[in-house]
């Protein structure tokens, strides 16, 4: 099979319209790796700090907290669904793990992240549950959740932060084990995990086969409802987590942490080239997308460029790599 | 749906006919607080010393808090509601010093007098205002900090949501105390959102940046300053060989000054509140009124003065903190 009709035609005058759309394949398979390189290069050249260690031991760092949240949209954004409620778990998490592991009677670090942990996969599991159980649009489920959650988080402390957090707790966001910050440790574990699921498991292929078919998917005897349950479960405990973090970060759960952090999540795995209509992406796609939205904010903070450009260039990728996957579609 | 009616109907009519219902023969006032949102931890606290003002806890005011959601729609249909239920007066921090203007005048024109209080609103009809003036924040912040350098070196400006009332104005206090210092050079100034985690980031790119050249940090709020402490933490600095402020006195703000860790002025919520109910009160009730809050008297060596009540604005002076107040302001919030 041949995708390429005209690459059947040998002749000297069609290669060259052949390597033309060689290269626009390839663009539209690495052109998200490539728009990653051709930005760097262009930072370092403008910024002497950027290729620093330090600075990428920022970047890595600033990236690691949307970077964990994109994991688990990926897997949702698969099944063709939508998770607009992270940032309201990321709250409602770090702040119950927060009142654990503060003031004198702080328990031991791990009660407080199995507490948060335990949180967001629980809120996960209502929005899974109505989604899959009752087949409420993700949207819709999501959206409630987003309100829902951010409410608990000011009714848990009364609106107020809670400050004061154990240094073992802390050590989640500002500790460093061999040169690399505990949180980009968290980040690539994460990855590496979720890729292997992803890829390697019946889970992970019934992930893609819920989103891309659902119907033969269910033919085919896999439990989509199941599936799709838990790709809710993983984004609230993955919420959960990129919470942690940021509560240990900051020292401090703040009930209006991670407003609108689900749009950065979505531009993530947008930018990484999986698809909004379900079954088509990879985790590597979304870690790109990632780096790519931080490497944009440091470079223009080390530029000293507004923020306000900062917003439209974000923008304008996101958009740039909608059209890359529309064109993509057009040729498979 | 009927008997819940009727169970709620006996129960007031009960209530009305018990002998110390009937017999109080004190006015009470329906008045309504209409803040821009309650999500962060100031508001929080203004609304706390408000339902702790003398004359709501005794019954006297009946106060129903407004959330804004950081809306000028919101606030403006909430104003609506508390012109068709007939409110007495009503207390308002704008989200928007000009969006608030036309809330404020409907109010006027039904005869419901509004007292401002900490965000100031563009309006004539207000009938007076109590809150702090951010400009002279500002200033204090930038002095502190370029005085902790010695009057030379760098500094990084980290700002307010752009166009807000408390940015433009400390912002305006940050470049008058700037302005008398030639040798302090602004190397950057930019929004950080009031937010804490935003602050951060911001922070940690400028210390790549200008690797060793901040020598100090004006934070226009104590979140901000907060997150850029974090900051120079992560950098393996310590948070005393550079000077940031910040402003406001939020709690962990008040822990980090009595770490060293930063300087910080409190803006006093309660006397924001409390004070303006007081005036509030004393436009609705005529001179009779006699304040019930403390900050009468806790200022009034600071130039505050109640005076018949009337004054178009009251000025709630700002009040640096230090090791020495920190724990008593602290043990204030505790309660």
């Amino acid at each position: 099979m041949n995708p390429h009709p005209t690459m059947t035609a040998a002749s000297t005058g069609a290669a060259a319209p052949a390597a033309r759309l060689r290269w626009r394949h390839l663009l539209a398979d690495y052109g998200i790796v490539l728009a990653f390189i051709v930005l760097c290069i262009a930072l370092s050249v403008a910024d002497e700090n950027f290729l620093s260690w330090g600075n990428w031991v920022n970047i890595l760092r600033q990236t690691s907290i949307n970077g964990i949240l994109a994991i688990g949209m990926t897997y949702v954004i698969l099944t063709k669904g939508i998770d607009l409620s992270v940032g309201s778990l990321l709250a409602v998490s770090g702040i119950v793990a927060a009142s654990l592991v503060t003031g004198e009677t702080a328990h031991t670090p791990m009660l407080g992240i199995a507490a948060g942990l335990a949180v967001g996969a629980a809120l996960g599991a209502v929005n899974g549950g109505l989604i899959a159980g009752l087949s409420v649009a993700p949207f819709v489920v999501t959206l409630g959740m987003l309100s829902v959650a951010r409410g608990l988080t000011f009714i848990y402390n009364d609106g107020m932060p809670i400050a004061a957090l154990s240094p073992g707790f802390r050590s989640i966001g500002q500790g460093m084990a061999a040169g690399i910050p505990v949180p980009v440790i968290i980040l690539a574990a994460t990855f590496f995990v979720f890729w292997f699921v992803l890829k390697y498991t019946t889970f992970g292929r019934a992930v893609y086969a819920v989103g891309g078919n659902e119907k033969s998917a269910k033919t085919s005897g896999i439990n989509t409802a199941r599936v799709t349950f838990f790709v809710y479960v993983i984004s609230g405990a993955l919420s959960a987590l990129a919470g942690l973090i940021l509560a240990a970060r900051t020292t401090s759960a703040l009930p209006q942490a991670g407003v609108a952090y689900e749009l950065d999540a979505i531009a993530a795995v947008v930018i990484g080239g999986t698809s909004l209509s379900g079954g088509v992406g990879t985790l590597t796609g979304t870690l790109v997308g990632a780096l790519i939205i931080g490497v944009i904010n440091n470079g223009l903070d080390l530029l000293g460029v507004s923020s306000y450009y900062q917003q439209v260039i974000k923008g304008a990728i996101i958009v740039a790599a909608v059209l890359l996957d529309v064109s993509r579609k057009k040729q498979a | 749906m009927r008997i819940l009616k009727l169970a709620v109907l006996s129960v007031a009519l009960a209530a009305l006919a018990t002998p110390q219902f009937a017999a109080a023969q004190q006015k009470t006032y329906k008045i309504g607080a209409a803040v821009y949102g309650l999500k962060g931890e100031f508001m929080q606290l203004w609304v706390n010393a408000l339902k702790d003002h003398p004359a709501v806890r005794d019954g006297t005011v009946k106060l129903t808090v407004f959330d804004g959601k950081y809306d000028a729609l919101t606030q403006n249909n909430q104003f609506d509601t508390m012109v068709t239920q007939k409110f007495d007066g009503i207390l308002f921090v704008p989200i928007d010093i000009q969006a608030g203007a036309e809330a404020v005048e409907k109010a006027a024109a039904a005869k419901i007098p509004v007292v401002g209080s900490n965000t100031r609103v563009n309006s004539a009809k207000l009938a007076s205002y109590v809150g702090s003036d951010d400009a002279v924040a500002g200033e204090m912040e930038a002095e502190s900090v370029i005085k902790a350098i010695g009057g030379k070196g760098n500094v990084v400006i980290i700002e307010g949501p752009i166009g807000q009332s408390a940015q433009i104005e400390r912002r305006k206090g940050n470049q008058a105390a700037l302005a008398k210092y030639k040798d302090v050079k602004v190397l950057e100034m930019k929004t950080a959102n009031w937010s804490r985690a935003e602050s951060l980031s911001l922070m940690e790119n400028w210390l790549t940046a200008h690797s060793g050249k901040i020598n100090g940090i004006i934070g226009q709020n104590d979140e901000m300053a907060l997150g850029a402490i974090e900051a120079v933490k992560a950098k393996g600095l310590v948070p005393k060989a550079i000077p940031t402020a910040g402003i406001d006195g939020v709690s962990d703000a008040i822990k980090a000054v009595k770490a060293g860790d930063m300087v910080s002025i409190l803006q006093d919520a309660q006397g924001q509140a409390q004070g303006g109910l007081d005036v509030l009160l004393r436009q609705i009730e005529g001179p009779s009124y006699k304040p019930r809050a403390a900050l009468w008297t806790d200022y009034a060596s600071a130039g505050l003065n109640w005076g018949d009540g009337t004054a178009k604005q009251y000025n709630v002076p700002w009040t640096p903190i230090t090791t020495q107040n920190a724990d008593a302001l602290l043990a204030k919030r505790a309660k």
